[in-house]
């Protein structure tokens, strides 16, 4: 089930946009979607824009965390981007951390860590 | 039937953590938990009805709304027949898991929640009740 998982390319990066409550199959999509996506489109640096996610739990943080681990293996840089103050408050409560993902407030600033200015 | 609708759901497929979740958060919102407590309930439920799923294969979510000398809260009670933990002192601990995962879940879902009962048994299964209440 890939209800809500959207994947565009702008230039040479590409946009992840994660739904608000996604199930567990559909997380796990993201990872091998994302990767797939990023050889055919010869991308550079993936956005994971999560501006929409309510819940991020340590399932989700984790495969966000190793999607992130990979796609720099193949040479790209991840920036995650619009979390939420909840979800930032809970996730470090819950004591996640997000790997070697950059991050940043919106889509807009994480096209311009990946040098999009 | 006095109870009210959903208040207590099957937890048997991976979508049935989505449904745990929306519920909660319709309910914790409706009880007047503001976003962020309302997400840290919801989290601590994804947690434990996974570990339900991943451990024991099945089990149940209840939850009541609690009203006890004027505060109001939320008692959600997970409960499943699964194997049981063999030793709940150590999986309290952060790191520490046996089904390869982070091992955050069971101190985390706590950290996230006022109160946090567990109660397992080897063979007989595990239940785990945990509170909160909302911030005057």
């Amino acid at each position: 089930m890939d209800e809500g998982l959207s994947v565009i390319r702008v230039r040479d990066v590409l946009i992840v946009t994660m739904p608000a409550d996604p199930d567990d199959p559909t997380v796990a999509a993201l990872q091998e979607s994302v990767l797939v996506a990023l050889e055919q489109f010869g991308a550079r640096g993936v956005v994971l824009d999560v501006s929409a996610v309510e819940t991020l739990d340590s399932f989700f943080a984790r495969t966000v965390a190793e999607t992130a681990q990979m796609i720099g293996l193949m040479g790209g840089q991840t920036v995650l981007a619009g979390m939420r103050p909840s979800v930032a408050i809970t996730a470090t409560q819950l004591g996640l951390t997000l790997g070697t993902a950059m991050t940043a407030m919106d889509v807009d600033r994480a096209l311009d860590l990946l040098g999009h200015e | 039937m006095s109870s009210p609708p959903l208040s207590k759901l099957h937890i048997r497929a991976e979508i049935d953590m989505v449904a745990v979740r929306r519920s909660l958060r319709v309910a914790a919102s409706e009880l007047g938990f503001g976003i962020t407590d309302v997400t840290r309930i919801v989290t601590a439920a994804s947690e434990l009805s996974r570990n339900i799923f991943r451990y024991a294969g099945s089990g149940t979510m209840k939850w009541r709304a609690l009203d006890e000398g004027g505060r109001t809260g939320i008692e959600i009670t997970f409960e499943d027949k699964g194997p049981g933990i063999v030793d709940v002192e150590q999986a309290m601990q952060s790191g520490y898991s046996t089904g390869g995962s982070l091992g955050m879940g069971l101190p985390g879902a706590q950290r996230l929640m006022d109160d946090f009962d567990i109660r397992s048994s080897i063979g007989k299964g595990t239940t785990i009740v945990i509170k909160k209440w909302v911030r005057r």
